[in-house]
């Protein structure tokens, strides 16, 4: 372990893409406010795979590393629906998936908001209402916000947050 | 005794029979069944990974299966309607859902014994899939693992598309392999447009393919010491997968490479390759030195997991897996990779640390092999007309061998097949719980790190 925080000490703060730094400090700021004063500092999340081809799953992840660190801001990815504020929904919302999605909203604590992650869930993308594919308007579910992209990148994830946040009530 | 190892086993529809297609290593197999009346035999008491593939044929299609052990529906869940949505017949586009009719899942009985489910959402943020465990407290005796929940019917919706229309699709069956994905539809497009494979176009897809396994494989080692309860390892790997993914963008526009394999090179600054190529070396290494001094890690990562040699030939699996067990398969074992640097890589034990090394010994590879792949733009024509016939193709994906089967009928798709590496590594991974506890299940699972959406299509 030595070795790990004598690396520490030499390079402290990870800044590869300073531009970019630069942008993302500035939304990062507004999205911890506005947590702050919305979920009393804390946004869960349940992430909903319903049938995607697991780019947005990998971004997703993407936001949890050093560079953009979404839980220092307070969102977290909770691992079941009944802690959740939102459920994130990426994918084409499949047959097999569509009754697992419903059991997962109906588990939420009211208000639970949906928002789509991706072009998939809407049908905007590739993917095309067809036989084994039903898109998430289908659910009947009333969907909060869109956050479109295929897959939308880190950043345009975290903006797409920070307008969920702002359209709240 | 050795046997053959299965690739794939699918079926062809014609006008008045169904045609089964059989595909060894090295040999092919077709068999024609009786359109009113189809009965296939089943070969999974031989080929064991035959099963999944047999019950996919008779969802799809509707042949009745003999001699099978598992006669339970795979892609038909609990509300999936009794059709056989393959099938040229079937034209509806939409279906509706039917009755609930539970699904018996194989457990192990006894004093004690009893059954742990999970998924198929799970608490991470990972793709849908069902793992069944029959446990005797902590120790698992048996898995049974159940996907399709991702199934979004590719293989109907391409049907009636050109090979040019298809391509947006095929780059989206599973993310973390679009490249690779997309390197088999060009190969099947060379193929039918007669037209030969560019070096330097070649050389320039290969390099993205090789970029898409390095961001794969330095994703996986920041994974699998974090569900070993290693969090360090995360954050630094997570780190080196960015930047990769940023470069990679760089390169040719899409941080997954979507839309990446066309017919021109996009020109790239090869300075600045060597110079992001040797840091990430650099970086890589500290890393390994760093991790290899972590005691308490690699009491959790060795003798976890462990797939024999013998059971990994037995159940034909591919890809990393296969080579940490010291199976030596890869399809980049070629002249073309090997002229370019390609060595390959294995490891002897099969347990979980052998996959972590192996991936990292990749990476080396990875690394060395994209600076000679660094060469100048190029462009090759749009091929104009396609032939029509049967095309075959094979890819080496970061996950393992992608097979890719395409019949063209007047210009269009008649058939898709594609088989995914994780649809046969999914079936041998109870096989490396034997002697280990559910604790263990999320780092063995995370080790062999298999798509749920590639096997589902």
């Amino acid at each position: 372990m030595i070795k790990f925080w004598k690396k520490r000490a030499e390079n402290s703060i990870a800044t590869r893409h300073l531009k970019f730094d630069k942008d993302l400090e500035e939304i990062k700021k507004e999205l911890k406010s506005k947590i702050g004063k919305k979920f009393a500092g804390s946004l869960a999340i349940r992430m909903v795979s319903s049938g995607s081809c697991n780019a947005c799953e990998a971004e997703c992840n993407a936001l949890l590393n050093p560079y953009y660190d979404l839980e220092r801001l307070g969102i977290h990815f909770v691992a079941s629906p009944r802690h959740a504020d939102a459920m994130l929904l990426s994918g084409v919302v499949g047959v097999n998936m569509y009754h697992h999605i419903l059991d997962a909203y109906h588990q939420m604590p009211q208000p639970a908001y949906i928002i789509t992650l991706g072009d998939c869930p809407l049908l905007e993308g590739t993917f095309e209402k067809s036989v084994a594919i039903k898109g998430a308007k289908s659910l009947d579910l009333p969907i909060f916000h869109h956050i479109a992209g295929c897959p939308p990148e880190p950043k345009e994830i975290i903006e797409g947050l920070l307008t969920f946040l702002k359209h709240l009530p | 005794m050795k046997q053959d190892r299965l690739i794939a086993r699918f079926a062809l529809e014609h006008s008045n029979s169904f045609e089964i297609i059989t595909l060894f290593d090295g040999k092919v197999q077709r068999e024609k069944l009786d359109k009113d009346n189809p009965v296939l035999k089943s070969i999974s008491s031989r080929y064991t990974t035959a099963t999944w593939f047999e019950r996919k044929i008779r969802d799809d299609f509707d042949i009745k299966i003999v001699n099978a052990y598992d006669n339970r529906p795979l892609i038909h869940h609990e509300r999936f309607p009794s059709v056989a949505l393959m099938k040229k017949e079937f034209m509806n586009n939409e279906i509706k859902f039917s009755e609930y009719k539970p699904y018996k899942y194989e457990s192990v009985k006894g004093d004690g014994v009893f059954e742990v489910a999970v998924g198929p959402i799970h608490a991470g943020i990972i793709e849908p899939g069902h793992f069944q465990f029959s446990q005797e407290g902590e120790r698992i005796l048996h898995l049974e693992v159940r996907h399709f929940y991702t199934y979004r019917g590719i293989e109907k919706v391409l049907e009636g598309k050109t090979l040019m229309e298809a391509k947006k699709m095929i780059e989206r069956i599973s993310g973390n392999e679009s490249i690779a994905y997309q390197l088999a539809w060009f190969d099947i497009v060379m193929q039918a447009s007669q037209n030969g494979y560019d070096e330097k176009l070649k050389k320039y897809h290969c390099m993205l393919l090789e970029f898409e396994r390095l961001i794969h494989h330095l994703t996986d080692i920041g994974f699998i010491p974090n569900d070993a309860g290693f969090g360090a390892a995360l954050s630094f790997a997570s780190m080196l997968a960015e930047d990769t993914r940023v470069f990679l963008k760089e390169l040719c526009g899409h941080r997954f490479g979507f839309g990446a394999v066309s017919f021109d090179v996009k020109d790239y600054d090869k300075d600045k390759i060597v110079e992001f190529l040797d840091d990430l070396d650099s970086r890589v290494r500290w890393f390994e030195d760093w991790i290899v001094d972590i005691p308490s890690l690699w009491d959790r990562l060795d003798t976890t997991g462990v797939l024999t040699a013998q059971k990994a030939q037995k159940y034909g699996v591919v890809g990393v897996v296969a080579r940490s067990s010291g199976v030596k398969i890869d399809r980049r074992d070629g002249d073309f990779y090997k002229k370019y640097g390609f060595v390959l890589q294995s490891e002897e034990i099969g347990d979980v640390a052998s996959r972590f090394k192996l991936r990292i010994k990749e990476i080396y590879n990875s690394i060395s092999m994209v600076r000679n792949f660094i060469d100048s733009t190029c462009r090759v024509d749009k091929p104009i007309g396609f032939k029509d016939g049967e095309y075959t193709s094979f890819v080496e994906s970061s996950i393992g061998e992608i097979f890719m089967f395409i019949k063209l009928k007047n210009g269009f798709i008649e058939r898709f097949y594609a088989r995914d590496p994780s649809f046969i590594n999914w079936q041998a991974l109870y096989l490396m719980m034997e002697k280990d506890i559910i604790a263990d299940f999320p780092l063995i699972n995370k080790s062999c790190d298999l798509s749920y959406a590639g096997s589902d299509l």
